[in-house]
């Protein structure tokens, strides 16, 4: 895939502006060398005159500019960067890296536009990194640091640049040490060094043109972040990992009957509440909604017997602590569907087997359009959701027949296929709630056992596979819901960490509204923790904020490092099976993490093939199945960054007459011209 | 619109007196007013005079001018229209040339000379004269959260208020607070029910939504109704209809619109049709897209290089453009796509069918047979 910019070789006029630069401190192996500096000059020039080489990436076929170690649209590793790591030239930078290697060779790419606010952190581990920073303005720099964070842009950026590896290294370690000598002995030769500084920033502002020619947003500088000690998870703590598990489907497949059942089978319903909703379920004459109503509290879902909204709830397994996101099915409440269960990491696909209900799943009423077990299939595949377990419910009114089973394992997997689930992470469970078949046990019933040999459910939920959390990012946490603590008063937002962790005390900034808070305390399922990392489903009393600051939707983030709000996006879409053609100025529903918005399409660049090569530009209309480059404009401004920095939030969902019509992510933020 | 005075000839210059009753008067007037037009309205204008010790006095004179139009502004809420331009009547107290603001209201006379009256302007007079019932209806769109009061009139959508409150997820023992947020968020959008809507006028009140929501604000809506005596909902409940939208925002306005139950009742008005028409060029697109076109460059080559088109839908924002050869092309277009026994479609673009086919670069046509070569143009 080519490039969008092209970065010519003028980065002379950029120069001025990346002066000031940072980085995370960074101080191995450039002491054991002292070639002279006037060397490194030279190696320097000779790398700034370079013309920059794109190199291709093995996945994606993206050509990335030759600074970047990794692909920067999958994020797949540079081969050569793998290879040279391994050759130990890097011993040590490797060992520095290997915590977080995306983030910390990346930082290149975006220090030069550091905001204000940045500067004045004041976390320990950015002293190295202020430092640098007002090297031009003060006099009595810390030579040390800046010079050693310098190395460290340096030697990461050595196995990219084949030419002169050798040099660099040399002259890194050369700049490491006269610097360091130079503290020693004080600020005595500060103009050479100067020299020397301003041609390594130079030579940064050169890697740095075709990047910030695109990022021209509020730059994200997540690659200079540096995670403190309590927010990596200790892996032997014994604490088990929470799993955000999302149970979808087809309205009426039993999706909130079977979470129901589960947490009752678990212990997480008392006998007196079961008793409650058993005996008001009969009052109501609707016997069989005993369980659904562990999750369906609000009295409208109760009396019409459908789920409205996600209800959350916790449980247990061998493995996991599991964060059930029971969402409705109804088709009018997808909305609320992905506006609760983005936060998914896995999936339960509740299928009714039982005759009808299946097609009218598939299908949608009538046998006509969409039914939502296709839609919902779709639309946890685009939350980024691999992995899912298929249960096929309500196997007692088909009498446990293995015809039935297979009938539905073959029409639904091979649809399942066509979202782009692989068939090694769909697990197949044929059960009943109703009578609780093969939940949380063996099944018992004969007719089942007979030709059902494999995983319960919950086992099935354990053999999942955790996903990589990015603690070692800066934090993110998109705010599902809020809610006024009724014994505090206090504001408490609910959500999914997505990256980072957060402790009490920690500081953090609410978008978009752009206050500062406090985190007062933290709790999960209703227990306080100090500490929540990445994964992690929590509520968060915030102190300091007023709560019509505080919304579903918007974000919590680390004070340094804030994402952008922004209203005019660059999407690349995938088109969904839809009927209407996607036109210039068709109007919208826009979904991205916990936000909708109205929005309309205002210019679709694009058709773009297999391969993510644009095959025609400016096209009539987009329609089924077609991958398209487009620009859509939101009525308000949301919390939104690219999909190659933050997955999460790099996600968007477009809806129109109640449908589901595209699922793309997030490929550029444009920032809108001033008038 | 009442037509006091006509002296004109087609396609020839001429003048009319009229005078606006409804607001959606005021804004056939402004489509009707280009720049360049005269128009002559009774005016207040402020005059300043040096009074013989030397002082300045300021007077408010109520006078009859005549100006050329430079521009029109139409305010949407407060139901003005502003017409700006040089004064070219000869009085005591505006020089000619000065300029002034004509405002223009409802019940005030105007007179509007044009050097050409042509078909489109005579036809919007003729609308906006057209006794027949205008549909007054309002619509309650609504979501969880959100909600839009619309009134809707011949040839204006307004949006009378938009309620916006956030309302929590169910989440265990809390639930009781999702329940006294949608309270009263019900009760926001039931005081914007009693202060913009007069049954007087409106004939009938759509209540839409997706889900329940429309259900559960029309039960609180007589469980308040009752309680608080309220007299006017009470007295017309049979005048309150459901339907389904998928969503509570204004561009799922089409959809309610579009429904069985609604379209009856406005079946005859311009909204309707407008609707319809909109919906046949989707469904158009749909099925066969080599038979429907957009943007100004396609449908002006299916007109003019294959005579292709059967039905032009075009937004009235395209005639009001400044640049006076651009309007004289559209005319030329509409005339000639007339002339060749297509129906046209001139869309209110202050209806929500308008304002999306104005997103769709304002024109668009279905055609007679087949243009597959049309994908081949760039737009």
């Amino acid at each position: 895939m080519p490039r969008k910019v092209v970065s010519g070789p003028d980065y002379d006029d950029e120069y001025g502006d990346y002066d000031e630069y940072d980085d995370d401190d960074y101080d191995e192996t450039e002491y054991g060398n002292n070639h002279p500096v006037n060397m490194g000059k030279e190696s320097l020039k000779k790398s700034s005159s370079t013309v920059p080489v794109h190199w291709t990436c093995s996945m994606c076929t993206f050509s990335n500019h030759e600074s970047m170690v990794y692909c920067e649209m999958c994020g797949v590793f540079r081969e050569t960067f793998v290879k040279s790591a391994k050759d130990g030239l890097l011993k040590d930078a490797a060992v520095a890296v290997s915590t977080e290697p995306r983030t910390s060779d990346a930082s290149k790419t975006d220090s030069a536009k550091t905001p204000v606010k940045i500067r004045a952190l004041d976390s320990d581990g950015d002293s190295a990194r202020k430092h640098a920073m007002s090297y031009d303005k003060a006099n009595s720099m810390q030579l040390t640091s800046a010079g050693s964070s310098l190395g460290a842009e340096k030697k990461k950026k050595t196995p990219v640049l084949s030419e002169v590896p050798v040099e660099r290294i040399a002259l890194l370690a050369s700049d490491g040490f006269q610097l360091k000598g130079n503290q020693s002995g004080g600020a005595s030769s500060s103009s050479q060094n100067d020299n020397v500084i301003q041609k390594l920033s130079s030579d940064l502002g050169q890697l740095n043109v075709d990047k910030n020619n695109v990022n021209v947003t509020k730059p994200c500088l997540s690659e200079e972040y540096k995670p403190e000690k309590w927010m990596l998870a200790d892996p032997e703590s014994g604490v088990l990992s929470q799993l955000n598990l999302a149970i979808v489907g087809h309205v009426d497949s039993g999706k909130s009957t079977l979470s129901g059942r589960l947490l009752h089978l678990l212990g997480r319903i008392s006998r007196k509440d079961m008793h409650k909703n058993e005996k008001e379920s009969k009052e109501k004459g609707k016997g069989s909604f005993a369980f659904a109503w562990a999750m369906d509290e609000s009295s409208e879902e109760r009396e019409r017997g459908v789920t409205m909204t996600v209800a959350v709830a916790y449980l247990e397994t061998k493995k996991f602590r599991v964060v059930l996101l029971d969402s409705p099915g109804h088709k009018d409440f997808v909305p609320n569907m992905i506006s609760g269960a983005t936060q998914a990491d896995a999936a339960i696909l509740v299928v009714d087997a039982s005759t009808g209900s299946f097609e009218a799943g598939m299908n949608g009423e009538g046998g006509k359009g969409v039914g939502q077990t296709k839609e919902h299939a779709q639309l946890v595949r685009s939350f980024g959701v691999e992995q899912l377990v298929v249960a096929v419910n309500k196997m007692d009114a088909v009498a446990y027949a293995k015809e039935r089973f297979d009938f539905i394992k073959l029409q639904l997997g091979s649809f399942l296929r066509s979202c782009n689930f692989k068939d090694s992470a769909i697990t197949w469970i044929p059960l009943s709630a109703v009578e609780n078949q093969n939940l949380i046990n063996a099944p018992s019933d004969a007719r089942l056992t007979s030709w059902y040999q494999g995983f319960c459910l919950l086992d099935a939920i354990d053999s999942l596979q955790l996903p990589s959390r990015d603690v070692s990012k800066p934090l993110i946490l998109p705010i599902c819901d809020v809610i006024k603590s009724r014994s505090t008063g206090q504001w408490a937002a609910y959500g999914k960490l997505e990256t980072g962790a957060i402790q009490n005390g920690s500081k953090v900034l609410v978008l978009p509204s752009g206050q500062e808070a406090t985190v007062k305390t933290i709790e999960r399922d209703s227990n306080s923790c100090t500490i929540a990392r990445a994964g992690d489903n929590v509520a968060i009393c915030l102190q300091g904020i007023d709560g019509s600051q505080l919304i579903p939707g918007g974000v919590l983030c680390h004070p340094g490092f804030p994402v952008a709000v922004a209203n005019h996006l660059e999407l690349k879409v995938l088109v969904l099976d839809i009927t209407t053609p996607i036109l210039v100025g068709s109007q919208v529903e826009f979904h991205i993490h916990h936000v909708k918005e109205a929005a309309r399409v205002t210019k679709i660049i694009a058709l773009l093939d297999k391969t993510g090569k644009p095959s025609k530009s400016a096209p009539r209309f987009l329609k089924s199945k077609q991958n398209a480059l487009i620009q859509v404009t939101l009525d308000g401004a949301v919390c939104v960054q690219e999909f190659s920095k933050s997955r999460a939030l790099g996600r968007a969902y477009l809806r129109s007459s109640g449908r589901t019509i595209a699922v793309g992510v997030v490929n550029q933020i444009i920032v809108q011209d001033q008038n | 619109m009442k037509l006091v005075h006509r002296n004109l000839v087609r396609n020839g210059p001429g003048s009319v007196k009229l005078v606006p009753e409804e607001e959606d008067d005021l804004w056939h007037a402004y489509n009707l007013i280009a720049i360049g037009d005269n128009l002559q309205a009774v005016t207040v204008r402020k005059v300043l005079r040096e009074v013989a010790s030397g002082g300045r006095d300021a007077e408010r004179v109520k006078l009859k001018l005549e100006i050329v139009v430079e521009s029109v502004d139409y305010d949407k809420e407060g139901s003005v229209l502003r017409v700006r331009g040089k004064n070219i009547t000869e009085n005591d107290h505006v020089k000619i040339g000065q300029f002034h603001t004509l405002e223009l209201e409802l019940k005030r006379p105007f007179v509007l000379r044009k050097e050409i009256w042509d078909w489109l302007a005579l036809e919007t007079i003729q609308q906006a004269c057209d006794p027949a019932a205008s549909a007054d209806l309002a619509v309650i769109l609504m979501q969880e959260g959100l909600a839009h009061l619309f009134l809707i009139g011949r040839s204006i959508t307004a949006t009378r208020a938009r309620i916006e409150t956030s309302i929590p997820r169910k989440h265990g023992p809390a639930i009781a607070g999702y329940e006294t947020a949608l309270k009263k968020f019900f009760e926001h959008v039931l005081q914007a029910l009693l202060k913009h809507i007069d049954f007087e006028v409106v004939q009938c009140v759509v209540i839409a939504s997706p889900g329940f929501t429309k259900d559960q604000f029309r039960d609180y809506l007589f469980l308040e109704a009752a309680r608080r005596d309220l007299r006017v909902i009470i007295e017309n409940k049979q005048r309150l209809v459901l339907a389904h939208a998928t969503s509570g925002y204004k561009h799922s306005l089409k959809e309610v619109l579009d429904t069985p139950g609604v379209m009856a009742l406005i079946k005859d008005t311009k909204a309707a049709q407008e609707v319809r028409a909109l919906q046949d060029f989707f469904n158009m697109l749909t099925n066969d897209p080599a038979r429907a076109c957009y943007g100004p460059k396609h449908v002006a080559i299916a007109h003019e290089q294959y005579a292709a088109v059967q039905t032009l839908l075009i937004t009235d924002t395209l005639f009001r453009n400044a640049d006076i050869a651009t309007r004289q092309k559209y005319v030329n277009l509409v005339e000639g796509v007339k002339k060749s026994n297509a129906t046209v479609h001139i869309f209110s673009s202050m209806h929500v069918s308008g304002e999306q086919l104005a997103q769709l670069t304002g024109i668009a046509a279905i055609l007679r047979f087949p243009l597959p070569q049309l994908d081949d143009i760039e737009m």
